[in-house]
């Protein structure tokens, strides 16, 4: 079949780095300069893609771009077919994990780890997946690409993880497999009880668009949508699995686990389990807001009793995902949209912090914050860029997680049943605040502690090389891109999300939202509020 | 010679042409193994069989795919009804059995057993099983489960100079015929009340055919006496001996010894064949004769199925023998499969749609199973039954071949993307939520998060460094417990060839699309 | 007096086969075993034949036939493991024949 550039990109991004990851694992190649210059195409390939692919899109028009569409792939019985593209929701976090995937590989190549082929080898095929993920239309390949990254993790965690590694593999992977399979329950309770075409987001719709599922069964399957996808995405009863993992598994899994894969179940709620069953969304929504709240102030306070590095940036990240959860949780285009853009920009950040982690690793021999200290003088870029990535974490204007943050509050803000929630998430915010600077302030500044002399004895701690530069530079210019310039993928977030929105809009109430601040004038948004309280009135 | 060969071909004794080869075939064999020259190898017979097994799949395939078209008809009076399900089936039973033999060629590479009567008895079992799933008469069906039977005992118990093996063929022997006996005593209740049906308080219901253990006149009398006692205790009492052969609760206590003594050819053909066979039969009888006793089974077969997932799964998270985990966890699979008989009992005379997902899994089974056994069979040990995890640490670093081809069917048995067994599973839980089925997809969906336990365990042994061990435990025979095989064997492509096949199946599933 | 029905057969046939399923089920001996094994396939075979003459139908008589033929051949099957087992373990007992416990 003939395909144009893009299209070819798009499928290239999923196949290259699935080819290198292939060749990696046979006895070929050997000498460690192909090993690595082939992990390099693999990993620079779907960077390349994904940036290209974000330039190219058409921000006129909703809907996919880039299509492939191949309907001999799966089984007809389960209306499988293999369908690529990218929307407007899809492509700045397919950039995203080309970016991550690219920062994750050059921290592995340079990492001289034991076994190095097999650990790029297992590398690649997860990011092979993650790209796969967020390039799929149809959602049974949804599913499946995600589910490339279970066994990679177990092994990698398995074979080059920290202590106790060996029980903390097959927990997660027990874990995150009930959660997969809940999920799966949900999708395919989907596919069986809606009469559509195929089995993706736009014929779901057009089937939903005319015969709504009723409302108990809208109810029970978006509650196993959301237990499902909650697990994967550490919702609060269910987040244990995520900060033990994080801080067992080696940076780059780290890095791309907490970065990219966490987003799976977000993406899958926003996209297709809010749009499609409004009802059985708005009648979980509730719940949904406390558990995200839950997130936020029992993980907050856990994370600010951290003293380990590592398990400090792993909650933080789990606590995180709850803002994600409120935004999704109200139930708006205004909140989802923010949702997005918040977790393309939590992506970045946190992949940004085990990435320095890493770093501070490699040069204190440590990850307990209590056994350093004065390190800004040692080593001040380093310094800096830690600094930055705190402060994104927080959510200061400048990087792009404030423009999420600031969206979801004001999604919460709009609906007077929510303002609590508003209140007790803006708590939220002081408390990432405090253990994000005290973090900064233990590690960087203060006096150098004895533990810190005693491992470094006469070695002097170096800056930054290149190689440790370049990967962290580059999310962090990414993060600055965003912060400083948000339209870039709010647009096309917002018209993504508003066609999708409104295409349920049998009368629901909550969802006819419009769009962000940004791209509204402010009257306007005055008007929708006024139709938004009458619609809720004859809701109820 | 005239009559002969009109009686033939009245009861189209042709459509039973790969049967008759392979009875045959078994026969010339063991012959051969009785009057070969002292000087010839020990294992000529092996070659010759695994060849011919090759050649008649492969003819066999052709045949129903390409030059005859399968189309429904009866044979033998009744006694046979072929189709295209019982087409397919008969091809996965050939494979099986080609499967076993590579599998027991290796196996008896070393050590002193004869060779002959393996694949003798292997190629008998398999006429066996053919005819058994093509059967639509029960003195058919009786005769065919007792032939498959009887070559299994003495499989089972083949390695004679283990104890174990003895031990777990008179167990199986044991068992076997009480349940072939509490079968039977099914079918004379049936018989009973069918011949005679005014003495024993039922509607006469033979218009359509006159043969008593026939299961049209089965159907046709269930249909018309859904409360009669005796005949329910009839259809209870056949289920119950089915229920024995495919390892269903309360019936499974003989798994894990069975599946421990025997020989590991043996193990990974009970695994398939015995378990395949024994669902095919259930399916032909519950959506043929027993279909009119459909509201009193299905709360039955709901509460065995889920009984089967929870028990297999749970019992096989403490064991610490390989063999009877695999056991007990090839239990819970006909937990699952039994949820899919009863979609088919939902949806009979509609469509076969259950009965395609009941065929993929099985395939995904096959190439499963004999993919892990396959690779366990390579393990020198002193006791050949005493598979422990200790024996598989590390293998990914002294044989990585087969440390691939072992996760990969592990990984396919837990029903892991990307290969071939999430496709079963996924099937499996389409079909069971069409069929509304709702309470047996929470058990197996909770069964299989259970399995990831003991499956990522055997795989974490296989894969993560040992953990160190003091200095004064370690073995004074340090030496590789793997038979060494050579890189381009027979017997490592097949095992490859598996392990791709599962993989390749869980990303496109081309060729099985057009079948549903 | 009241002539014998065939549900006297019946109730005779399900007497046979109860003591051999609980023979089976309850004994030590794996000699005894077997033999109980061969008193349920008899019971079923007076039941068989019961039912068939008192319909009239031929098929049970012929059915007897195949029964018997197949016990033949699982005590065939049953006492050549037993032998073979007997040489190694030099007992016949269930409980001095259980290697295969967890």
């Amino acid at each position: 079949m003939d395909m144009n550039f893009n299209q070819i990109l798009l499928l290239g991004s999923i196949i290259v780095p699935a080819l290198t990851s292939l060749v990696l694992f046979t006895k070929l190649v050997n000498k460690q300069s192909t090993v690595t210059s082939l992990a390099c195409i693999g990993f620079i390939f779907p960077f390349v893609a994904g940036i290209i692919l974000f330039a190219n899109f058409d921000r006129s028009v909703s809907g996919y771009c880039f299509e492939i569409f191949y309907p001999k792939m799966g089984l007809h019985e389960l209306k499988i077919s293999f369908h690529l593209g990218l929307n407007g929701v899809s492509s700045p976090l397919f950039a995203m994990a080309g970016i991550v995937g690219l920062s994750a590989g050059w921290v592995a190549i340079h990492s001289g780890a034991k076994n190095l082929k097999l650990f790029l080898a297992l590398l690649l095929f997860m990011q092979s997946g993650l790209m796969g993920l967020f390039a799929s239309v149809d959602l049974f390949f949804y599913y499946l690409f995600h589910e490339f990254a279970l066994i990679p993790t177990f092994i990698m965690i398995g074979l080059w993880g920290g202590r106790d590694r060996r029980s903390v593999a097959l927990e997660i992977t027990i874990y995150l497999t009930f959660g997969a399979l809940v999920s799966l329950g949900g999708l395919v309770a989907l596919n069986v009880l809606v009469e559509s075409e195929k089995f993706d987001f736009p014929s779901l719709s057009l089937a939903l668009s005319e015969a709504m599922l009723t409302e108990s069964s809208q109810f029970k399957i978006f509650g196993l949508l959301l237990l499902g996808f909650g697990i994967l995405v550490a919702l609060f009863p269910f987040h244990t699995w995520a900060a033990k993992g994080y801080e067992v598994a080696p940076t780059s899994v780290s890095m791309l686990h907490a970065g990219v894969l966490k987003k799976f179940g977000l993406y899958g709620l926003i996209q297709i389990a809010v749009p499609l069953l409004p009802s059985g969304a708005l009648e979980w929504s509730p719940y949904l807001l406390w558990l995200a709240l839950g997130n936020v102030l029992f993980v907050g306070l856990v994370t600010l009793a951290q003293t380990n590095l590592k398990s400090m940036i792993g909650y933080g990240s789990v606590m995180h995902m709850g803002y994600c959860f409120l935004g999704v949780g109200v139930c708006s285009a205004l909140g989802a949209g923010s949702a997005v853009m918040l977790m393309v920009a939590h992506g970045l950040s946190v992949s940004l912090m085990f990435l320095l982690s890493r770093f501070i690793y490699k040069r204190t021999g440590t990850f307990e914050m209590s056994q350093m200290g004065g390190l800004a003088e040692k080593t001040p870029i380093l310094a800096c860029c830690f600094v930055a990535a705190s402060l994104a974490t927080i959510g200061l204007p400048g990087f792009g997680n404030f423009w999420g943050e600031l969206g979801v509050f004001l999604s919460l803000g709009e609906n007077a049943e929510n303002h609590i929630f508003l209140i007790l998430a803006a708590v939220g915010i002081i408390i990432s605040a405090i253990f994000g600077l005290r973090a900064v302030s233990k590690i960087f500044f203060g006096q150098v502690s004895d533990e810190l002399k005693e491992n470094t004895g006469n070695k002097k701690i170096l800056d930054l090389g290149i190689n440790e530069l370049l990967p962290a530079g580059l999310i962090l210019v990414t993060l600055l891109f965003l912060g400083l310039w948000p339209r870039g993928i709010s647009e096309r977030i917002d018209k993504e999300i508003y066609s999708r929105y409104s295409l349920s809009s049998s009368g629901q109430a909550g969802l006819l939202l419009p769009c962000c601040p940004m791209d509204k004038n402010q009257s306007d948004l005055s008007t929708d509020y006024e139709e938004l309280k009458i619609k809720s009135e004859t809701k109820k | 010679m005239d009559s002969f060969l009109n009686f033939s071909n009245e009861n189209l004794w042709i459509e039973i042409w790969p049967e008759l080869c392979l009875a045959l075939a078994a026969l010339l064999i063991l012959g051969l193994d009785l009057f070969r020259k002292p000087d010839s190898s020990r294992l000529l017979s092996g070659r010759i069989a695994i060849l011919f097994q090759l050649g008649l799949v492969i003819f066999h395939l052709f045949d129903y795919l390409v030059w005859h078209h399968t189309f429904d008809r009866v044979a033998f009076s009744g006694m046979l009804s072929l189709g295209i399900q019982g087409d397919v089936m008969r091809s996965f039973f050939l494979l099986s059995s080609l499967l076993v033999s590579i599998l027991g060629h290796q196996y008896l590479k070393s050590g002193s057993l004869r060779c002959g009567e393996f694949h003798h008895l292997t190629m008998l079992a398999t006429a066996g099983l053919m005819l058994l799933v093509q059967s639509s008469h029960f003195l058919m069906l009786f005769v065919a489960l007792e032939t498959v039977a009887i070559c299994f005992y003495t499989l089972v118990a083949y390695n004679r100079t283990s104890e174990k093996s003895l031990e777990a063929g008179i167990k199986y022997l044991i068992f076997g015929a009480l349940s072939s006996s509490l079968l039977l005593f099914g079918i004379v209740l049936i018989y009973g009340v069918g011949a005679n049906p005014e003495a024993w308080g039922a509607v006469f219901a033979g218009y359509e055919s006159q043969d008593p253990l026939g299961f049209k006149y089965i159907s046709n009398l269930l249909e018309s006496n859904p409360n009669n006692l005796l005949l329910k205790a009839g259809v209870v009492l056949i289920i119950a001996g089915i229920a024995f052969k495919i390892g269903a609760a309360p019936f499974q206590i003989w798994v894990p010894d069975v599946y421990h003594g025997s020989p590991m050819p043996v193990t990974a053909f009970l695994a398939v064949s015995s378990k395949a066979a024994g669902f095919f039969v259930l399916l032909n009888l519950v959506n043929g004769p027993f279909l009119g006793m459909a509201e009193f089974l299905m709360p039955l077969l709901g509460f065995v199925a889920t009984f089967t997932i929870f028990f297999g799964n749970l019992a096989a998270c403490a064991q610490q023998n390989l063999k009877r985990m695999l056991g007990l966890s090839g239990v819970a699979h006909a937990g699952y499969l039994l949820v899919a008989v009863m979609a088919s009992m939902q949806f009979a005379g509609n469509s076969d749609r259950a009965v395609w997902v009941l065929f993929f899994y099985l395939f995904t089974y096959l190439l499963a199973s004999f993919a892990v056994f396959g690779v366990m069979g390579l393990a020198r040990l002193k006791d050949e039954m005493d598979h422990e995890f200790s024996v598989y640490e590390d293998l990914v670093a002294k044989h990585p071949w087969m440390a691939f081809v072992l996760v990969s069917g592990i990984a396919s048995l837990a029903g892991i993307p990307p290969f071939a067994g999430f496709i079963g599973k996924l099937l499996l839980f389409s079909v069971a939520f069409e069929a509304k089925l709702h309470f047996s997809l929470i058990a197996m969906v909770v069964g299989v998060a259970i399995s990831i336990y003991y499956y990522f365990g055997w795989i974490r042994e296989i894969i993560f460094k040992p953990r160190p061990s003091f200095s004064d435990e370690t073995e004074e025979n340090e030496k590789d417990l793997w038979v060494k095989i050579p890189s381009f064997s027979m017997f490592k492509l097949c095992m490859i060839t598996l392990a791709i096949c599962s993989l390749i199946l869980g990303i496109w599933q081309g060729p099985f699309g057009d079948a549903f | 007096m009241e002539s014998i029905t065939p549900q006297h057969y019946l109730i005779l046939a399900f007497l046979l086969f109860s003591v051999g399923f609980f023979g089976v089920v309850l004994r030590r001996n794996l000699l005894l075993v077997l033999m109980s094994l061969e008193l349920m396939l008899n019971g079923i075979n007076v039941a068989l034949v019961s039912f068939s003459r008192a319909s009239g139908n031929l098929d049970g008589s012929l059915f007897v036939f195949f029964i018997m033929t197949v016990a033949a051949t699982e005590v065939a099957v049953g006492l050549a493991l037993l032998v073979a087992l007997y040489k190694k373990r030099k007992s016949v007992f269930s409980e001095d024949i259980s290697l295969l416990k967890n």
